[in-house]
This record gives structure tokens, sequence and C-alpha cells, in this order.
């Protein structure tokens, strides 16, 4: 059974007259990897708060179609009991500290706090989950003297101890410098590696390729393309749609045209597909 | 407008030594790009050609102003900044309103002001939405409104902070349009930026900073090809140039066209002695 | 920068081992005791006799009367020569100063006034010095304060400096489009909205963010709430409680039978 799975889901904000979703159907298996791309405004963000139970719950608004989690209907449960099974992590380290705590470890505590987990369980779980995102000797630190990738680790710390079935992630390292999008990539990649279900929203199309099972391109609410990373990643007409493919794709789809791409090779999407392509026609291979 | 700073050292009031002797000139219409590593202090130095600080040694020149002895709202005549955080800036009911402001700071003529916020929001693609509340706006598009409230000031100078961050590949275009609209007026434009791709794109001169001191400076092509001294303040070169070393080209190529340029030439050549 | 507003300093005195809910107890029955007690001298002693002394017990002296004369001693002083020349009403005047007189009536209320204010202050200065503020909102918390009030609070303190450090940049982003706030007074007044704003709008969004982080924690969750660090109600603390209860009671007693 799938652990997550969306049918006809089509949802339109209060007070607005278009619908932000159209009749998007998606299923993810539990340990598969799925990334979302899109141009700003595709609705990949209302995807993600729909799917952590932020809608309707939060924002209220109009939803038809069914969002199941592990069997369950978003309408079934409540906000507090969906986000237990759908962990949200989104772009902005600083608003997703909660101010409420003054060291890390505690920071971490406060969703287990919340929901009447025993403290000997909470010292064990938030050991754990320092050791995977790489944050254990950031423990005493107040969550406001760190820099913005340790941040953002101290925020997917905090949902990750929480265990939920599902993590989705909404552009975790846009908002963050090279090192800090680095530093979360390497344990989004832990996490991949040990089977996690993920659904993340991404921009970086080689860490898209690097990490994804799945690749959903949405574009005006409605899924246009969907496939593996290098169906989709490669597909150019998507660029013409605004989304942003890699430099590579781009690169060998002009070389194509002007037949210096070895024929019926599909287009790259990472720098080792690239150059695996190019330097197939001589040159120093 | 010449920009010439002169062995500039800041330390911040908490001790931390951000400058460490600084010293660059930037000749009218320029279009730089600072690169380095956070805490390496591109923002501490493009913050002084605005007056948001002031040197603790060392001077600044704005032209024939020396930016340690005027007001920032003096110098915001030759300097525009575009902050990173539009949230920051924006208050105003309307676009058109909040684009306005700058320009109605600078004392501009009602017909000046009208032209310039035309020219912004034409420039920035919010031309519908200039009677929209910017709140009413994504957050991707907030960024825009807060590029068009600077570049209507028409200012000699501008600086950008990470215009690209959060933006899709449509606003990272958009923005490349901006800067090059600017060269195309003379203006000098200085930009922070980690995308490394749209700095070797949009920009001919790299300035590495590392440290509180340039430790690079020069034109892209050579700056980007300087890989281990990159890699110190962390910067990865561009997507093309990773490519075109791999496969063994001769040059840095900063955009699609020269990478295919060299690669067909490449081509050609192992052809005939293939 | 500081990353928050408090007073707390750890140390591992009795009084910071003490329940905060008694903590809480012994600063308002100081200050009821110090308001209501129907004995003149009443305040001047519990600031001297009870509240210093238990400063140094906490082993904050030193913060204490640090604290203490930079913010209470301007304001109370302030007020006793306010109360001193323009209380109405008293007989034997001291002193003439023009139209406005001291007499002996307006001094003693003065001297009154001032030292009850002054052992209130020193009070909640106390408890601040030797409570952390998240040990507080946690104790009360278990003791069914609701967790959004206690939120509210504790976020409060850690996020005004944050906002400070914003207004600060909000400054300078508006300089930088040429606002003038150096000139004048009603420039400066114009400069508020473009100040202002920023600062208002740009916190709704976070709190709108802020509060899909915390949801997405479980806030709203009915679950039974548990605490990550236990802290102890010692008998020592119910039986304080109840000896400031009783103190409590008796002042009002004392105040109602000699009325």
């Amino acid at each position: 059974m799938a652990v997550l799975n969306l049918r006809n889901v089509t949802y339109t904000y209060p007070l607005t007259d278009a619908p932000v979703l159209k009749n998007v159907s998606l299923q993810v298996e539990e340990g598969e990897f799925v990334a979302v791309i899109g141009p700003n405004g595709a609705g990949k963000s209302t995807l993600c708060y729909a799917i952590a139970g932020f809608i309707p719950h939060f924002y209220k608004g109009e939803l038809t179609g069914t969002v199941e989690v592990e069997g369950v209907d978003v309408r079934q449960t409540t906000l507090s009991e969906r986000v237990l099974q759908a962990g949200l992590v989104f772009q902005n380290p600083f608003s997703q500290i909660t101010g409420a705590k003054y060291t890390v470890y505690e920071e971490i505590a406060f969703g287990l706090e919340n929901t009447g987990v025993p403290p000997d369980e909470m010292h064990r779980r938030i050991g754990q989950v320092m050791r995977l995102t790489g944050i254990t000797d950031l423990a005493e630190r107040s969550p406001y003297a760190l820099s913005g990738g340790q941040q953002q680790r101290v925020a997917l710390a905090s949902i990750l101890v929480m265990e939920p079935k599902i993590l989705v992630l909404d552009e975790p390292t846009s908002q963050l410098d090279p090192i800090g999008a680095r530093e979360v990539f390497a344990v989004i990649k832990a996490l991949s590696e040990q089977g996690r279900t993920v659904v993340m929203v991404e921009h970086k199309v080689e860490w898209v390729a690097a990490f994804a099972d799945r690749v959903i391109a949405l574009d005006g609410g409605e899924i246009v393309l969907e496939g593996t990373p290098r169906q989709v990643l490669s597909a150019v007409e998507l660029a013409g749609r605004g989304f942003g493919l890699s430099r590579y794709t781009l690169a060998a789809h002009e070389a194509e045209k002007q037949g210096l791409w070895p024929r019926g090779e599909p287009l790259p999407v990472t720098l080792a597909e690239a150059v695996a392509g190019f330097g197939r026609r001589g040159g120093k291979a | 407008m010449k920009i010439v700073v002169d062995a500039l050292h800041f330390t911040y009031p908490s001790g931390v030594e951000a400058l460490r002797g600084v010293s660059l000139t930037i000749e009218p219409g320029e279009q730089v790009a600072l690169v380095g590593q956070n805490g390496s202090g591109k923002t501490t130095l493009v913050k002084h050609l605005n007056g948001l600080l002031r040197p603790t040694q060392g001077r600044v020149w704005v032209g024939d102003w020396d930016a340690a002895q005027m007001p920032v709202a003096k110098l915001a005549r030759r300097v525009g900044y575009v902050f990173q955080n539009p949230d920051e800036q924006l208050f105003s009911r309307s676009v058109g309103a909040e684009v306005a402001f700058g320009p109605r700071n600078l004392g501009f003529s009602a017909d000046r002001i009208a032209k310039q916020v035309a020219w912004a929001l034409e420039m920035t693609a919010l031309t519908a939405h200039k009677d929209t509340n910017p709140y009413d706006l994504s957050p991707t598009w907030r960024k825009m409104v807060a590029l068009a409230a600077v570049i209507a000031m028409d200012t000699p100078i501008v600086v950008f902070d990470e215009p690209t961050t959060g933006q899709d590949a449509a606003g990272v275009a958009r923005i490349a349009r901006v800067i090059a609209a600017l060269r195309a007026k003379g203006r000098t434009v200085i930009t922070i930026t980690h995308d490394i791709d749209f700095c070797a794109e949009n920009f001919e001169r790299v300035i590495a900073l590392a440290q509180g001191q340039v430790l690079l400076d020069g034109p892209a092509r050579e700056v980007l090809a300087q890989e281990e001294a990159l890699a110190r303040t962390y910067v990865d070169p561009p997507q093309l140039a990773r490519l075109a070393k791999q496969l063994g080209l001769p040059v840095v190529p900063l955009n699609q066209e020269e990478f295919l340029a060299a690669y067909r030439q490449s081509q050609k050549l192992s052809n005939l002695h293939g | 920068m500081h990353e928050r507003l408090s007073f707390y300093i750890p140390r591992s005195s009795t009084l910071h081992q003490l329940n905060p809910l008694t903590k809480v107890t012994l600063t308002f029955t100081l200050i009821i005791l110090a308001f209501f007690s129907p004995w003149y001298w009443t305040a001047p002693l519990l600031a001297v006799g009870v509240i210093l002394p238990l400063s140094a017990l906490g082993q904050v002296l030193r913060p204490y009367l640090s604290a203490a004369a930079r913010l209470v001693l301007p304001a109370v002083a302030f007020i006793f020569v306010m109360q001193s020349l323009f209380l109405p009403g008293g007989q034997t005047v001291l002193v003439r100063l023009w139209l406005l007189e001291v007499t002996v009536e307006s001094l003693s209320a003065a001297f009154l006034t001032t030292t009850r204010i002054f052992a209130m202050v020193s009070a909640f200065i106390l408890f601040l010095l030797t409570t952390h503020p998240s040990h507080l909102m946690s104790d009360l918390t278990r003791r069914k304060l609701p967790a959004a009030f206690a939120y509210v609070i504790i976020s409060t303190l850690q996020i005004i400096p944050q906002m400070q450090a914003k207004a600060q940049t909000i400054m300078d982003a508006q300089r930088a489009r040429g606002l003038d706030t150096e000139s004048g007074f009603i420039r400066r007044v114009q400069a508020l909205t473009p100040l202002v704003g920023p600062l208002v709008f740009g916190s709704l969004v976070e709190v709108e963010e802020r509060a899909i982080a915390i949801e997405a924690r479980g806030f709203s969750s009915t679950r039974p709430k548990t605490s990550l660090h236990e802290i102890p109600d010692t008998p020592r603390d119910r039986a304080i409680r109840w000896v400031l209860l009783a103190l409590i009671v008796l002042t009002f007693a004392s105040k109602l039978w000699l009325s």
C-alpha cells in the first residue's frame, strides 16, 4: 500500500477564485524519494502543505479529492495528528526556531514535549537525531546563535525526532549559502540512504538527480511530467515553461541541434553524464 | 562614477575584524561580482559604499565624495543598494508607491518620478501589479519590487546583495536582463552572489574575498579558472567551466555559446588529427 | 548582541533550587506585605532586611545591587521629589520653594510610596535573577497554565532582541533609499511609516511561518504534555508556600482589623 496517496486533489485558497492545485494525483511508496520541480507559483508549497495536513486544517479553503497518508484521509484526522505522520521543513531557517527554548537540545525536544513523549525516550531520540544531522556539538548553543545551515539542520532534527513516516522538504536550501546547502544535502543524503520516504521540492537539479527515485514536474497546479530524474530533467520542453534545467542539459540540447552530441544519446543532467556524452566523440575523453 | 577603496580596514564593535586592508578601484560602468564565503567581508565592504558603515581605517571614494564624510541619505544619490530581504523595505500600499519612494526622497520632479517608476516596473515585469499591495505578492515577487524600488532611483552605481536567492529560472533571467539594461545605460553594477553560474554569465570582472582581504581580482575568465584559490573561500567553478576542464578544453567558458564554440573547435582539431 | 531579554544568572544557590511557583509566591508575598502592612516601616525593612540578604543567599548580590541602582533608584528618586513637592494637604511646612512647599506630611507620604515601589521592583528583580524563564513556564504549564500563554511569554523574551536587530536593518535599508532620519522633527515623524511599516508587516509574515513551524511540532496536540526536565517541587517548597500564604492572610487580616 502506498504510504502517500493523493487522488484528484484540487485546492483553492480562501478568498481566491483560481485553484492552485488542479486534479493532482500522486502515489508514493514507502522508502521512495520523490522530488518536485516547477517554476514559482506552480503550487509546490501548496502540495507540501496538503501532504502535511496544513491544507485544509490550517489554511481552510476548498479541497476536493483525497489526501491519504497510511490510508487515512486528511479530513479524518486532526492537524496535530497528521504532522506526526508527515513532517514539514521549509525554506526559512529563522522562522522555524520556536523561540520558546534557549538551547538547541531543548528546541529539538519541543515537538516531543507537545506530543507527550516520556523524558527517557526524549533523550534517546534527541541524541540519535543530533548524530544524524551532525549537530551534537551544538546542543548547548542558543538556536539564534547559529548559521543558516546549522539552523536548518536543527529544524530538520526537530522534525525527524518526531519520527514521521514521510518527510516533506520545501526548498530546504534555497535561503542558504553554498556551505550551508552542502551541510543540509549531506543530511538528506543520509536520510535517503536509510530508506526514508521523502518528498522534496528543489530547484537545484544536480541535487535532484543525485537523490531522487522519481521526479514530478508541476506547473500551474498540474503534473505535466513524471518519471526518473534523467527522463524528466532532460525534457528540454520544460525549459520553455520556466523550469530551470541544468546547464549541461541545455548545452547538450544546443549541441545536438548542431550535430555535436552523440545521436540517440539521452541528454545529460549531471556533470558525469555530460562528460561521458561530450567525451565520446573524440577529444580527450 | 569611479569608486576607489584605499587600504580599508573595518572592525565591528563586537571586535570582529571584517576587513583587513582592502584596496581596489572600480571604473564607471564596470560590472563586478563579489564572491567568497560568508564572513569573508563582502557585505561589510559594500556597506562602506553607501555610508552604512564607516572605515575604521582607510578611505572610500565614491566619485569625488569621501564616503565616510557623507550622510547615508546623501550617498543614496550615487549608490543604490538592493538588500537581500525585501520585507525589510516594503511598507507602501501599492507597488507603484513603493517604487516611487526612493525617487521622491531624492527630490526628482514629478515627471522624472513617473518615468523612472514606469521603467523600473517594466524591467521587473511588475507593470500589471502597479496597484497591488506588495504583501499580496509572493516572496519572490516582493524581491522584484524591492529591486524595482532601487533601480528607479537611477543611481550611477547599483549594488545587489544576493539578488537570485529564492528565484526560479524565470526570475534569474529577469534579473540578468535588469543588469544588462543597467550596463547599456553605463551604470556601475556590483553584485554579491554565491550563484557562480549567474556570476559567470553576467559579470566581466570577479573579485574574490577571503577573510577580509582580496584574494583574487580580475577578468571573470581568469579568476574563475583558479580553482584551488577559489576553493579556499568555498567558491565552486561554474558548471560549464567544470565540464570544459574535464573535457580538456583550453578555455574557461563563461556561458553556453563560449562552451560550444570551444567544443566545436576541439572537435575540428581532433578530427584533423583523428 | 544579547540573544534574549533575560535577567537570569545561573547559580546553584538555595534560591535557584526552589520551585518556580515558590519563588512567584515569595515575590507576591513581599509585594503584598510592602503595600498592605499597617506598619509604616515595613517596606524599607523588607528591602534591606529581607530582599538584600536573600540576594546574597542567591549568590546574586552584586547583580542585584547593580540592577537596583540602574533601574529602580532613578525612578524612585524622581517619584520621591515629585510627591514631596506636590502632595497637597500638609500642615507642617519644612521648606518653601516659590509656590511649592515640602511638608512633614508630604515627605512622609513620599517616603512610604517610594519605599513600597522600591520593595516591589526589587522583589521582581530578585525573582528574575534567580528563575530561568523556561523553567517557570514549564512548571506553570504542568500546573495547567495554557501552553499558548506560556509560549507567547517565553518567545517574546527571545524574539524582541531579534526584532531590535531587524529594526536597525530596516532603518539602514530605508536610509539607503534616501530617507532622511537626521534633520528636523517633521521629517523624522514622516520617517516613521517607512520604519515601522516593514517591521510590522515583516513580523506578520514571520508570525505565519512560525505558526506553521510550531504546528508542525504538534503544538495544538491534545495529548497530555510532558517535560524534558523535571522541575522538582519538594516538601520544603510546599511548606514555604503555606507559610507565605499565612503571612498574606495575616497581613490582610491585620489591615482589616486595624481599620
